[in-house]
C-alpha cells in the first residue's frame, strides 16, 4: 500500500472530502440561520451553486499582482495544512503526510493563507478591505493566545507535539482529551469562536458595515477560489479540534471499506455537532467592536488556558 | 604577520584610504570601501581556519587574537552583511555630503566588530569594542551633524555605561585571577556566580546594552532610524549580534556550572528578553514611519534571541544562533528596502506614500520575502528559527508562560509586518509617486541576495545548522544533532521541510496555472482607484488608502501595555540625578566658615568611628 500513485489518490480524496464537507456545512449554516429567522432559506447545496456561478463568470477583474496571488496563497495554505492533519485514525486513504509535521508547524502554516489574503486585499485599494484586514489581524492576536495556551497545555501533559500521538493515545486508552484536560478544551473551543468569525466576532467581514471587508474587491474566479479555500479551512479547524480533544474518528474495529465509511460517519457526526456551537452562538449574538472582541479573548479564555497549563502540570500523562 | 593581523590591517588602512580618497574623487569613495571590505572578507575566508591564532606583545600585555568556531560564526554575519551593505551603499549614498567621513567610519566599525569576534583576551576585546562603539556613534550622528546632542546622547550615555561596566569587570578579573586571557579566565571560573556575581552581571550589562535588551533599549529606536539605511542594515543586523555573541560567551559558562544563582539569573534574563520582545512589538505596530517600525521590530527580534540563549538547552541555543543569522538576513534586507524607498520616493512616512508595488516591484519582492521570514511563516527560513525556539521552550525548559509571551509577541508581529508592506507598497497610488523608479541594480543585487538566502534556508536550514553546531560545540555542548532539511525535538517529533517545500511548490504551480490561464483573455486588470466605493463619489486627486490610526482598535484593547514608557523612566532618573547633584553642589558655599565646619566634622567622624573604619 505504498506507492506514489496511491499517495496522490489519497491526497485527492482527502481534498474532495474536505471541500465538499466544508461547502455543505456552510450551506447548512445558511439554512439553519434562515429557519431560526423564520425564512425558508436557500437549499443546503446553495454554496455549490454559488461556486459554480463564480467560476463560470466569463469576465474577471484583477487589481494587480498581489490581488492575483491572494487566492493562490489561501489554497496553498489550505492544501498544505490539510495534508498534515490526520482525518481518520486508521484511514489508509487519508494518511497523507501526517507524520511529517507537528502542531507548531500547523499553527504557522495556517497563518500563511490569511497573510496572502491580507496582502491581496491591501492591493485592491479599497479602504474597507484594509480596515477589515487590520481588524482580522487584531482579532487573531486575541484568539491565538488562549488557543496556544490550550495547545501548550496538552503538549506538556502528553509530552508530544504530534497530532498522531494525541489520536493514538485517545484510541489506546479510550479517554478523550476533553476529559483529560477540560480547561484546555474550553479554551480551544472559545478561541475557535474567533476563528470561525461568526457573530459576535464577525468584525472582519462585518456585513452592512465594511461591505464584506477584505473580499470586497474580489469576484469571479478569484472569489470562487477563495471560497473553496475557506470551505477547506472550515473543515480543517473542525477536524483539528475533533482530533485533539474529541477522540478523533475512525476508531471502530471494522476492516476494509466499511470501516472507513463508518469512520467517516463518526467524523461527520462529531464535526457537525462541534460546528453547531459557533453557529448557534452566532445566531443569537450581536457584533462586538474590535477592541471588545480582543478583550474578550484576553479575559476568560486566557484564564481558562492558564488553568489548563496548571492542570497539565499536576496531571502529567507519560 | 599572519592572516589575522593582515585582515585587521586591510580594514584599518582601508578606512584611512577611503577617508582621504573622498577629497580626491568623490565617486570612488564608496567603491573603494566596497572593494576593501570584499578583499578583506575573501582573503579571510580563503585563508582562515579554526585554531588560527596570533600573539602580540604590547607594553607588557599579551594581546591574543584567534579564530574560534563561534567567532567564525559571527564573522560570517559581520563580513557577509557588511560587504552587501557597502555594495548597496555605493548608489544609496551617491550625492550625499561627507562621504569620506561616512565610509571611513563604516570600515572602522567593521574593523571593530571583526576584532571583537577574533579577540581572545579582554584587553583587545575592550579596545575593539570601543572602536566599534565610537565609529558607530560617528555614523549615528551623520544625519544630525548640527544636532548631535539630542540625537546621539542616549547612545553615547548607554554605551559609556556598558563600557565602564565591562572595564570594571575586566579589572576585577585581573585582580582576582591574574589573567587577561578569556579562555584562562573561564577555566578559573571567573564567571562563576558563587564567587563574584558582579563580574558576569557587569559583562552582560555591557553586552545587553548593545543587544538592546529592555530596559537598556531606549537608544535603539532613534539610533536605528536616524542612521543612513545602508549602515543601519549592519548596525541592526550585525552589530547588535556582537552583544549576542558576548552574552552567548558568558552564558555558556553558566550552562556548565549549573548552580542555582546562575539559573536564577538566566531566568531573569530570559524574562527580560520576553518583555523586550513584547514591548518592541507593540511599539513597532503603532509607528507611522517605516524606519522606526523596523527599529522597534529589531529590538523585539533581539528579545527572541536572548530568550533562546537563556534557555541554555541545545535546541534553545541553536534557535538563538539560527535566529541571529536569520535576523541579520531579513532585517538587513528590510532596512535596505526602507532605504531604497527613501531614496526613490523621498520619504518613508507611511502616511505620505502608498502603492509603490507597481513602481518598485523588485523591492517589493524583497520586502515580501523578508517580511514572511520575519513573521516566521513557512516555507521561508524565519519559520525554522521560530520552530526551534518554541520547541525549546515547550520541551526543554520550565518556562511555560514565557512561551505565551513569545507567542503573543510573534503573533502581534504580523500586525506590524502587514503595516510595513501595506504602508509602503499597497493601497491606492499617490499622484506624487507616479514618477518613482525602481532602485538601481547595485542596490537591488544585495537585497535580492539576502532574500534568496531567506528562501533557500526555508528548505535547507542545515546550511546554517552546520556552522552553528560547530560554534555550539566550541562553547561546551556535545553531540549537537542537525539535519539538512528536517527539524526534530527531544520528544522525537519532527517536521520535514523538504516535503513541505515540495508540497507547496506543487500546489502553487497547479493553482497558479489554473488561476492565470482560466479566462485569461477576459481578465481585466484595473487600477487601484477603480473600486466599489459603496455609493460615494471619488474625486480627482483623492487618496482613500487607510493609513491613519491603523491599529487603533488593538491599541485600545492593549492600552495598559502602552502606559509603560521606558524613556520616561530614564528621563525621570536623569532629572532626579541632576536635582541631587544640584543639591550636593550647594556644599560649596564659598564661605570659609562652612569649609572649616566640614573639616571639623570630618575629624569628629574619624575620631568617633575610628574602630569601625580602621578595624
Amino acid at each position: 500500500m505504498e506507492g506514489i500513485g496511491f499517495k496522490i489518490l489519497g491526497a485527492f480524496l482527502t481534498s474532495i472530502l474536505a471541500f465538499s464537507v466544508g461547502m455543505l456545512y456552510g450551506g447548512l449554516r445558511r439554512k439553519i440561520t434562515a429557519r431560526t429567522q423564520n425564512r425558508v432559506g436557500p437549499p443546503v447545496y446553495q454554496n455549490f451553486i454559488d461556486l459554480m456561478k463564480l467560476q463560470g463568470k466569463t469576465h474577471n477583474i484583477a487589481h494587480g499582482f498581489m490581488g492575483h496571488m491572494a487566492p493562490m496563497w489561501i489554497i496553498i495554505a489550505a492544501m498544505t495544512v490539510l495534508m498534515f492533519i490526520p482525518v481518520l485514525h486508521n484511514g489508509l486513504w487519508f494518511d497523507n503526510l501526517t507524520f511529517k509535521g507537528d502542531l507548531i508547524f500547523l499553527l504557522y502554516m495556517m497563518v500563511f493563507g490569511s497573510l496572502g489574503m491580507a496582502l491581496g486585499a491591501g492591493q485592491s485599494g479599497n479602504p474597507n478591505s484594509a480596515i477589515g484586514v487590520t481588524r482580522g489581524l487584531s482579532l487573531m492576536v486575541g484568539y491565538e493566545i488562549p488557543f496556544v495556551l490550550s495547545l501548550v497545555a496538552i503538549m506538556l501533559q502528553f509530552h508530544t507535539t504530534s497530532i498522531q500521538d494525541f489520536m493514538h493515545y485517545q484510541y489506546e486508552t479510550g479517554r478523550w482529551l476533553v476529559f483529560e484536560n477540560p480547561f484546555a478544551f474550553a479554551a480551544a473551543l472559545l478561541s475557535s469562536l474567533g476563528m470561525f468569525r461568526y457573530s459576535p466576532f464577525d468584525i472582519v467581514g462585518a456585513p452592512a458595515e465594511l461591505a464584506s471587508g477584505p473580499v470586497s474587491e474580489f469576484g469571479g474566479k478569484y472569489l470562487g477560489t477563495m471560497m473553496t479555500g475557506g470551505a477547506v479551512f472550515a473543515f480543517i479547524k473542525l477536524v483539528l479540534l475533533v482530533d485533539l480533544f474529541l477522540g478523533g474518528a475512525g476508531n471502530v474495529e471494522v476492516e476494509g471499506i466499511a470501516g472507513t465509511l463508518l469512520g467517516l460517519g463518526e467524523l461527520l457526526l462529531k464535526t457537525f455537532l462541534l460546528y453547531m456551537i459557533p453557529v448557534f452562538i452566532g445566531l443569537v449574538s450581536p457584533r462586538y467592536r474590535t477592541e471588545q472582541a480582543i478583550r474578550f479573548f484576553w479575559k476568560w479564555p486566557t484564564l481558562l488556558g492558564i488553568a489548563a497549563v496548571i492542570w497539565a502540570l499536576f496531571h502529567p500523562v507519560q | 604577520m599572519n592572516t589575522l593581523s593582515i585582515l585587521l590591517l586591510i580594514l584599518l588602512s582601508g578606512s584611512v584610504i577611503t577617508y582621504s580618497i573622498d577629497s580626491l574623487n568623490r565617486k570612488l569613495t564608496g567603491i573603494t570601501a566596497f572593494i576593501v571590505a570584499l578583499v578583506a572578507s575573501v582573503y579571510f575566508f580563503a585563508t582562515a581556519y579554526n585554531g588560527l591564532a596570533e600573539n602580540l606583545q604590547v607594553g607588557g600585555f599579551t594581546l591574543q587574537w584567534g579564530v574560534t568556531p563561534i567567532g567564525m560564526y559571527f564573522l560570517y554575519i559581520v563580513l557577509g552583511l557588511s560587504v552587501l551593505a557597502l555594495l548597496y551603499s555605493v548608489k544609496y549614498m551617491e550625492g550625499k555630503a561627507r562621504l569620506g567621513y561616512f565610509y571611513g567610519s563604516f570600515l572602522m566599525t567593521v574593523l571593530g566588530m571583526t576584532g571583537v569576534a577574533l579577540s581572545r583576551d579582554f584587553i583587545s576585546l575592550f579596545i575593539f569594542w570601543e572602536i566599534m562603539t565610537w565609529a558607530s556613534f560617528l555614523l549615528l550622528i551623520y544625519n544630525a551633524y548640527y544636532n548631535v546632542k539630542t540625537e546621539g546622547m542616549k547612545y553615547m550615555v548607554f554605551s559609556a555605561i556598558g563600557a565602564y561596566a565591562m572595564l570594571t569587570a575586566i579589572v576585577f578579573i585581573h585582580k582576582y585571577y591574574g589573567t587577561f586571557m578569556i579562555g584562562e579566565a573561564i577555566d578559573k571560573g571567573a564567571f562563576d556566580f558563587m564567587k563574584h556575581a558582579f563580574i558576569p552581571v557587569f559583562f552582560i550589562l555591557g553586552f545587553a546594552i548593545k543587544a538592546a535588551v529592555m530596559p537598556f533599549h531606549v537608544w535603539a529606536p532613534p539610533g536605528y532610524s536616524k542612521t543612513p539605511m545602508s549602515f543601519t542594515a549592519v548596525f541592526s543586523g550585525a552589530m547588535s549580534k556582537m552583544g549576542i555573541f558576548g552574552i552567548a560567551l558568558i552564558l555558556s559558562t553558566f550552562y556548565v556550572l549549573q548552580n542555582f544563582e546562575a539559573y536564577f539569573f538566566t531566568q531573569v534574563l530570559a524574562w527580560l528578553g520576553g518583555i523586550t520582545a513584547v514591548m518592541g512589538t507593540i511599539y513597532a505596530l503603532i509607528q507611522t514611519d517605516a524606519k522606526r517600525l523596523l527599529a522597534y521590530s529589531s529590538i523585539a527580534q533581539l528579545g527572541y534571541i536572548v530568550v533562546g540563549l537563556s534557555t541554555g538547552t541545545k535546541l534553545g541555543v541553536m534557535a538563538a544562533l539560527y535566529l541571529a543569522v536569520m535576523h541579520a538576513v531579513f532585517k538587513g534586507a528590510l532596512f535596505m528596502v526602507a532605504g531604497a524607498v527613501e531614496k526613490q520616493a523621498g520619504t518613508t512616512d507611511m502616511t505620505k506614500i502608498s502603492g509603490l508595488i507597481r513602481r518598485m516591484p523588485w523591492t517589493f519582492f524583497v520586502a515580501l520575502v523578508s517580511i514572511i521570514a520575519l513573521a516566521g511563516v513557512p516555507p521561508v527560513g524565519g519559520f525554522v528559527g521560530k520552530w526551534l525556539l518554541y520547541e525549546a521552550l515547550i520541551t526543554e525548559s520550565n518556562n511555560y508562560f514565557l512561551v505565551i509571551v513569545i507567542f503573543f509577541s510573534s503573533t502581534a508581529a504580523f500586525l506590524y509586518a502587514y503595516r510595513f508592506l501595506f504602508g509602503l507598497f499597497l493601497g491606492q497610488e499617490e499622484k506624487e509617486t507616479e514618477n518613482v523608479k525602481e532602485a538601481p541594480a547595485s542596490m537591488l543585487i544585495p537585497m535580492v541576495i539576502l532574500a534568496l538566502i531567506a528562501i533557500v534556508t526555508g528548505t535547507m536550514p542545515g546550511l546554517i545548522f552546520k556552522p552553528a553546531a560547530e560554534a555550539m560545540q566550541s562553547i561546551g555542548f556535545d553531540n549537537v544533532n542537525w539535519q539538512m532539511s528536517s527539524l526534530s525535538n527531544v520528544w522525537g517529533n519532527m517536521t520535514d521541510l523538504n516535503l513541505i517545500g515540495i508540497l507547496i511548490a506543487v500546489v502553487f504551480v497547479l493553482i497558479f496555472l489554473f488561476l492565470t490561464f482560466k479566462g485569461k483573455k477576459n481578465t481585466r486588470y484595473v487600477g487601484t482607484k477603480d473600486i466599489s466605493s459603496s455609493g460615494e463619489l471619488w474625486k480627482e486627486g483623492e487618496n482613500w488608502t487607510f493609513q491613519q490610526d491603523f491599529f487603533k482598535p488593538f491599541e485600545r484593547a492593549a492600552s495598559p501595555l502602552y502606559k509603560f514608557d521606558m524613556n520616561k523612566i530614564w528621563q525621570d532618573l536623569g532629572d532626579a540625578l541632576e536635582a541631587f547633584f544640584g543639591f550636593a553642589r550647594k556644599i560649596y558655599t564659598g564661605n570659609g566658615q562652612t569649609y572649616a565646619i566640614f573639616v571639623i566634622a570630618f575629624l569628629a567622624i574619624l575620631i568617633l568611628f575610628k574602630d569601625y573604619i580602621f578595624g
